[in-house]
């Protein structure tokens, strides 16, 4: 099988391209350096006998999308499924970002994904679309609000590709994600544990075959999401600052 | 994303003689290792951070940890070259060549080090008198720099840099990849002879005997007492084809559990050490050893530092020459019967090269003492230190973390060439460790 995995240099992207190469899979994987990708390559067909191919790709980029021959039509139609384990953030991600920044937060996290899916869907009547969310989509906060608003983009736009997989043989799963441990969240002082990546990548590799599906990851968000929903936003901007 | 939090942590040295709250980055990408190295004007580089004195670690640094930098960048087995990145632990490295039945023989006793480290300390194993250290097997290394950018260093290019990289301690910036020259390793087993030691003496004699051989030699002698000093065993370990080509995997590290409390004393290191003396008594010679117990005597005997507690041990390692060592030995052993320090492990082997820099190399004898964290055996270092002084003797500084600056400068006759050309490398003095700044690196 051939899998095409966009964010693979570091954390889950990472973990999620030795996962499939363990299991014999074919890859192609994108990130921005070169570099990182290069090591990632040699070091996974020493060690695995499968081959890779690399791909720079920069999802805040439109000119990068556009051009990059992996999102061709003849190479989308070999691969198997696509993954996107891709997250960017800004420190200084609040409501008064400028533009420049605003765009690349939606970009990266929304629209590009959303823009390479389509291609996908465009050539394909079968296959795999992995993404990831993260559960700050679920509420509308004062730190990272771009960043919140294109992963609850991204959830609505898995959840609308959900209907065009009843219609075509495409399995597509959907992750919520918590605090994994990557560098996102190195150094961190969190409320609650931190998900292993090692893990998450092992359970989307064992359900890579499910037709619809959206999980939490750690399996814990899933209450505290159904709580956020059940309150009132009123109530939730009243009483518990601590969320934002 | 950058992410600009620094994790602070507390750590120790693996000796547990220096305990520090120390600022950590551990960068995942190659952008990362430019980006992090900005942050802060000091900087030092981490790996599994095993080595007995704190080389990897300082309080005014910050911290690289460069754990995730462990990927084969290139393999070619028709010219037995391997490009691999400083953080790959030796087993991860062993186990990937072995299956190529290819090795380096000058690896340190335990297989969770990382190679940048061995390079970094310049390490040797158990074949040193034969094998020499890491240093012969090592063609190119990329470092980063935080004022010099990325550098390619061999014999070729910045050839200076180059050499004082390997056994640098980390100091000329952070070692990113390295390439090896691999060596064949058709055997899958040793076979192993004991000889039974009544003293010192007799090492030196079956040591002299070995100089030259393809062997892994070492002792093991008994210090608890001075009726019994330098009485154990010698270890003559060779290389046997195994026909059953079976696979060498080096297992995954596991972390074990233990009180804090020092556990040894005079009567319990009296009891393991005869305790291990009949071991060996019983064991049939020669006998066939599996690869790991010769090349990695410590993995499944953790306990054995664990027992040393909180305040942990100090292991003096002390490169003597031939011709001095009896004499510093009779020296060791009058000071020995007054002062009656605490040593749990004695232990002599060969070592060759060329001493240069601040790299512990020679062509010497290595002898080996662990000794109690306690006042009296750090009473009784202090006489060693003027022993080494006296006799010209290298002293780890890898690994005794107590070493101060006079003793470092009187012994290491090359410390001030090292400075000098570092300085003029690396004008701000960048990477700093708490070694380097205690000795004034």
């Amino acid at each position: 099988m051939n899998y095409l995995i966009i964010g693979a240099s570091s954390g889950l992207g990472r973990e999620l391209t030795y996962t499939f190469a363990k299991n014999k899979n074919n890859l192609i994987i994108c990130s921005r350096d070169k570099r990182d990708l290069l090591a990632l390559k040699s070091d996974i067909e020493n060690k695995h006998k499968v081959e890779v191919k690399t791909s720079t790709l920069d999802l805040t980029s439109e000119e990068s999308i556009q051009s990059n021959l992996i999102l061709d039509q003849e190479t989308l139609k070999t691969i198997d499924g696509v993954l996107f384990p891709v997250g960017l953030m800004f420190e200084n991600d609040k409501v008064d970002l400028e533009l420049e920044k605003i765009n690349n937060l939606s970009q990266a996290n929304f629209s590009s994904v959303a823009f390479i899916i389509s291609k996908y869907l465009g050539c394909k009547s079968e296959g795999t679309i992995i993404g990831f969310g993260s559960v700050s989509g679920y509420l509308g906060r004062e730190l990272n609000p771009y960043y919140s608003a294109s992963k609850r983009a991204l959830d609505s736009y898995f959840e609308s590709i959900g209907f065009n997989s009843k219609k075509k043989n495409i399995k597509i799963q959907f992750y919520i994600l918590g605090y994994l441990e990557t560098n996102l969240s190195f150094g961190k002082k969190l409320i609650l544990p931190k998900g292993s990546v090692k893990k998450l990548s092992e359970i989307v590799y064992k359900n890579k075959n499910k037709k619809f599906k959206k999980y939490f990851f750690p399996f814990w968000w899933r209450f505290i999401v159904l709580i956020i929903k059940i309150i009132p936003f009123s109530m939730i901007l009243k009483n518990f600052r601590f969320l934002k | 994303m950058k992410n600009n939090y620094f994790k602070n942590l507390y750590i120790s040295s693996f000796d547990k003689n220096y305990y520090s709250k120390i600022t950590l980055k551990s960068p995942e990408k190659y952008k990362e290792i430019e980006q992090f190295s900005e942050l802060k004007n000091n900087l030092i580089t981490s790996g599994s951070n095993f080595s007995y004195a704190p080389l990897g670690i300082d309080s005014k640094s910050l911290v690289l940890d460069m754990k995730k930098f462990n990927r084969i960048l290139h393999f070619d087995k028709k010219k037995k070259e391997i490009t691999v990145e400083a953080g790959i632990k030796i087993s991860e490295f062993l186990n990937f060549t072995l299956d190529h039945d290819l090795w380096i023989p000058q690896l340190p006793g335990y297989p969770y080090i990382t190679l940048g480290g061995a390079v970094a300390t310049n390490s040797h194993g158990k074949s040193s008198g034969t094998d020499g250290t890491i240093r012969r097997m090592v063609k190119k290394i990329i470092i980063y720099h935080k004022d010099h950018g990325w550098l390619n260093l061999s014999n070729e290019e910045n050839q200076e840099i180059f050499n004082l990289t390997i056994g640098g301690l980390g100091l000329t910036g952070t070692i990113v990849s390295i390439t090896f020259q691999l060596e064949d390793f058709i055997f899958k087993d040793f076979i192993t002879i004991r000889k039974k030691m009544v003293s010192v003496k007799d090492c030196l004699i079956e040591l002299k005997k070995n100089i030259l051989k393809d062997t892994f030699v070492y002792s093991w002698n008994m210090a608890q007492d001075f009726e019994n000093f330098g009485k154990g065993y010698f270890f003559e370990s060779k290389l046997e084809k195994n026909i059953l080509k079976k696979k060498i995997k080096i297992p995954k590290k596991k972390n074990i559990f233990f009180p804090s409390l020092c556990l040894w004393n005079k009567f319990t290191i009296k009891l393991a050490n005869l305790f291990f003396y009949k071991l060996q008594s019983l064991e049939k010679s020669p006998s066939q050893e599996e690869f790991l117990k010769v090349i990695f005597p410590y993995v499944g005997k953790e306990l054995y530092f664990k027992m040393f507690g909180s305040k942990g041990l100090i292991e003096s390692q002390l490169l003597v020459a031939e011709n001095k060592l009896e004499q510093f030995l009779d020296e060791f052993k009058f000071f020995y019967k007054s002062e009656k320090p605490l040593i749990t492990l004695f232990s002599l082997k060969n070592m060759s090269g060329e001493q240069a820099f601040i790299r512990f190399e020679g062509n010497r004898i290595c002898v080996t003492f662990d000794f109690v964290n306690n006042k009296k055996n750090l009473n009784f270092l202090k006489i060693l230190d003027k022993l080494c002084i006296k006799y010209g003797i290298l002293p780890s500084i890898i690994k005794d973390s107590r070493i101060d600056k006079i003793t470092f400068d009187k012994c290491y006759i090359y410390a001030d060439e090292f400075r000098e050309k570092l300085i003029k490398f690396d004008k701000k003095r960048i990477y700093k460790s708490e070694v380097s700044r205690r000795l004034e690196i």
